[in-house]
């Protein structure tokens, strides 16, 4: 799964230790997202969505292999 | 997670696994005799006190090293995540197989080399469980505070 939060968090001028915090995540979570190891939960993304001000789907988006 | 204790107990687990280890390892020297020898002399009378002391300090290193493992392996991290749980799940996963090639290794070994001491068994079978545990600790934290730093980077 391909996805945009490294570059929605840059625009909103967030660490990701802010972003973290906000969603009560660790550090960890945030770059294992940002680097795509990881695929978070439907709970958490919907949690990224609504602190990015984004909608889910644009933050997040299928690959073919998906 | 149900069965997890607070972070705190991780701390506890850093501070008193080596210090069993080392006392196990040192016991297993023979330095922990040759102190006890030098501070109180063994004579016939104080024998039977002499072993206690020895088997008492073996024993406590021993569970000291066991609790610090177990407190390190079972302790929540400060933020413990979804991301943080499935680690934790892969990571055993990953124990459980290394512990599983090691036993087949070691039957295998055995069958083939030479017959095992009694000794030489009992050591297998501790090996066999600090194994599980110590692979564990290692992937993932090597994971958790390694990988996934140096993946940021990168």
């Amino acid at each position: 799964m391909k996805n945009y939060l490294k570059e929605e968090r840059t625009k909103k001028q967030l660490t990701q230790v802010e972003l973290a915090e906000m969603v009560n995540v660790s550090r960890q979570t945030i770059i294992s997202i940002e680097t795509g190891r990881y695929t978070p939960s439907v709970t958490l993304a919907i949690k990224l969505a609504v602190v990015l001000g984004k909608r889910v789907e644009s933050l997040f988006e299928l690959e073919k292999t998906d | 997670m149900t069965y997890l204790l607070p972070h705190r107990f991780k701390k506890i687990g850093v501070a008193i696994a080596p210090i069993g280890f080392a006392l196990w390892v040192f016991m297993q020297m023979g330095m922990i005799t040759h102190a006890l020898n030098f501070f109180i002399q063994e004579t016939a009378n104080n024998h039977f006190a002499f072993h206690v002391v020895n088997v008492s300090i073996a024993v406590m290193s021993f569970f000291s090293f066991l609790a610090g493992i177990y407190f390190i392996t079972f302790s929540k991290e400060k933020i413990e995540d979804e991301m943080v749980q499935r680690t934790r799940l892969d990571s055993f996963q990953f124990a459980a197989l290394t512990q599983i090639i090691f036993i087949i290794i070691g039957f295998f070994s055995m069958m083939i080399l030479e017959e095992p001491s009694e000794g030489g068994l009992m050591l297998f079978f501790i090996s066999i469980i600090f194994l599980f545990w110590l692979s564990f600790i290692c992937r993932f934290n090597y994971i958790l505070h390694i990988k996934i730093f140096r993946s940021n980077h990168s």
